[in-house]
Order: structure tokens, then C-alpha cells, then sequence
């Protein structure tokens, strides 16, 4: 062994984590039909508003959740069923989606409905909870640009404070297209561009 | 520099191959027969003896099941091949300049 047949070596070893990186790099799905189905209710959301059926709006966020959670899970299930590899990083990630789920459905669900605080607040905490998500995915894939939208969601759960009814909505609703829509669909063309790559 | 300052290499995990799987596999929990032979572009009895090889030395556990009507292979690190890839990355640092080893 040489100092050359060393760098070899740590070619080797280098390629083949990066193989795998590429070969298991987040596909965006998830996000993407997650992000419809938020649309959705965001719309459904300003109908009712509309026409003043303001008992109604729960409803649409707990049928937009439950069909959520179950394209997850069976989405989940079978790609993990089916994966010709299983890295750290993937298992964390599952685990991260599985965590802010859970507080998703906690702070905007199942709290705001058990009385613990106004509805009001739950654009707030769905921000804050949003701010994790993105911030830890920048840091297990190594994409900086996805900290930065966790930066922002957690700056705009400050910045709603900021402002209440109608306005409230909009501001949410212009973060939730910025900085939710908008890297949805990047993570998605990178996860294209890396596969084509390959 | 001179060579009573070179770390000893591993044997077992100095080879190509064998390098390559288990790098393949300090990153995951497991990985199937088919993903290790597309990314180390192994033939199937190649990687099968080099696996074979890494199995005996206690690095690697092979797990093998169907799924469905397919045979499938799955290898995954044990602590003793962790422990072993990592004794071999510092080895590897002895042979390379001050300096240039973190990058």
C-alpha cells in the first residue's frame, strides 16, 4: 500500500457513498401530495368562510388529514416493502415525517378541538411545526436551501402573530405557496435530475 | 515518512470489492444482493465469494428469504465489521500526507 492505492481506496469508498445517496435521495412525492391536499383545504377552507358555514371548516381539514395519513402509510409501506436498500438517513427521515405529522394532526386538529387554544392559533403552531420539518431535512440531506424555508416558516409563525382574521389566512396561505409548494417541486426536479444522472 | 509509521490494513477488507460492499453498507441498515451488484458493477459469483468472505470474518450477516416467488438476499453490517471499516479508514490516514487526511 502507497499514498496512491490509499486515495484509491477512499475513491471506492467515496463513490460508493455517494451511489447510495443518489440511489436513495428523497423523491418528494409525499411532499407534492401532501401539498394538493392542503390546497384543497385551503380552498374548501375560503368557501365556507365565504358562505359563512364557519362550524363546517374542521371538517375539511380532518378529511384532508385522514386521506393523507393513509396515502402516507400505504405509500410508506410499500416503498419500504420494495426498497433494494434501506440507509440511516431514510429511517431518520421516515421517523421525521411520522413526528411532524403527529404534530400536525396534535396543533391543528386535535388540540385546537379538546379546547386547549383558540383556532386562531393554529396557523401559528402548524408554521412553527412546518419550520422543524423543513430545518431537519435540509440537515439530513445536506441541502441548505431546504434550512432556509425552515428559517422562514418559522420566522412567518412570528410574523402571523403579527396580523389576525382574514389576514392571518393570506399570510398563511402565501407562505404555505412560497415556502411549501415551492420546494416541494424543486426537491421533486433535483430527485429527477439525480435519478437521470445516475 | 517512513513505513513502521503505516498503519497495518485489514486483509479481509482490503480488496476492491470488499471495500466497496461494505461501504455501501456503513451507510445502511441493509441492502439487498441485486442493489450491491448494480453499484459495485459485480458479477453475481464475484460479489457472492467476496460476500461469502466478509460473512466468515463475522462483518457481514446474510439473510436470506423470498419475497414472493423471488429469492432475496440481504446482507447488513454487524458491529464487528463497523468496528473493523473503522480501524481501516484510520489505517488508510497513515498513509497519506499531514494535512491533506480530512480532506
Amino acid at each position: 500500500m502507497n499514498e496512491q492505492q490509499a486515495r484509491e481506496d477512499i475513491q471506492i469508498i467515496k463513490a460508493m457513498l455517494d451511489k447510495t445517496r443518489k440511489a436513495t435521495s428523497e423523491s418528494g412525492t409525499l411532499f407534492i401530495v401532501w401539498g394538493c391536499l392542503i390546497t384543497l383545504a385551503l380552498i374548501g377552507n375560503y368557501v365556507l368562510v365565504y358562505f359563512k358555514k364557519y362550524h363546517w371548516e374542521w371538517l375539511v381539514w380532518a378529511a384532508v388529514t385522514a386521506a393523507g395519513w393513509i396515502f402516507s402509510a400505504v405509500y410508506g409501506y410499500r416503498k419500504d416493502r420494495r426498497a433494494p436498500v434501506k440507509t440511516y438517513i431514510q429511517i431518520v427521515g421516515r421517523h421525521l415525517y411520522i413526528a411532524c405529522g403527529a404534530g400536525f394532526l396534535l396543533a391543528g386538529l386535535i388540540l385546537p378541538r379538546l379546547g386547549a387554544y383558540s383556532y386562531e392559533a393554529i396557523s401559528i403552531l402548524v408554521a412553527a411545526v412546518t419550520g422543524i420539518l423543513f430545518f431537519v431535512m435540509g440537515g439530513l440531506f445536506e441541502w441548505a436551501l431546504l434550512k432556509w424555508f425552515g428559517l422562514a416558516w418559522w420566522a412567518g409563525a412570528v410574523g402571523l402573530t403579527l396580523v389576525k382574521g382574514s389576514d392571518r389566512a393570506l399570510l398563511y396561505t402565501v407562505l404555505f405557496i412560497v415556502c411549501y409548494l415551492v420546494p416541494a417541486f424543486i426537491l421533486r426536479a433535483k430527485f429527477r435530475k439525480e435519478r437521470s444522472s445516475k | 515518512m517512513t513505513a513502521d509509521r503505516f498503519d497495518p490494513l485489514d486483509p479481509v477488507i482490503h480488496s476492491p470489492l470488499r471495500l466497496a460492499v461494505l461501504s455501501v453498507l456503513i451507510s445502511a441498515r441493509q441492502a439487498d444482493f441485486n442493489y450491491l451488484k448494480k453499484t459495485t458493477e459485480a458479477t453475481d459469483g464475484n460479489l457472492s465469494t467476496h460476500l461469502a468472505k466478509l460473512e466468515e470474518a463475522g462483518y457481514i450477516r446474510i439473510k436470506k428469504s423470498f419475497q414472493g416467488r423471488k429469492p432475496l438476499t440481504e446482507c447488513s453490517l454487524t458491529e464487528k465489521g463497523r468496528a473493523a471499516f473503522s480501524a481501516y479508514l484510520r489505517a488508510l490516514e497513515s498513509y497519506l500526507p499531514a494535512g491533506t487526511k480530512k480532506g
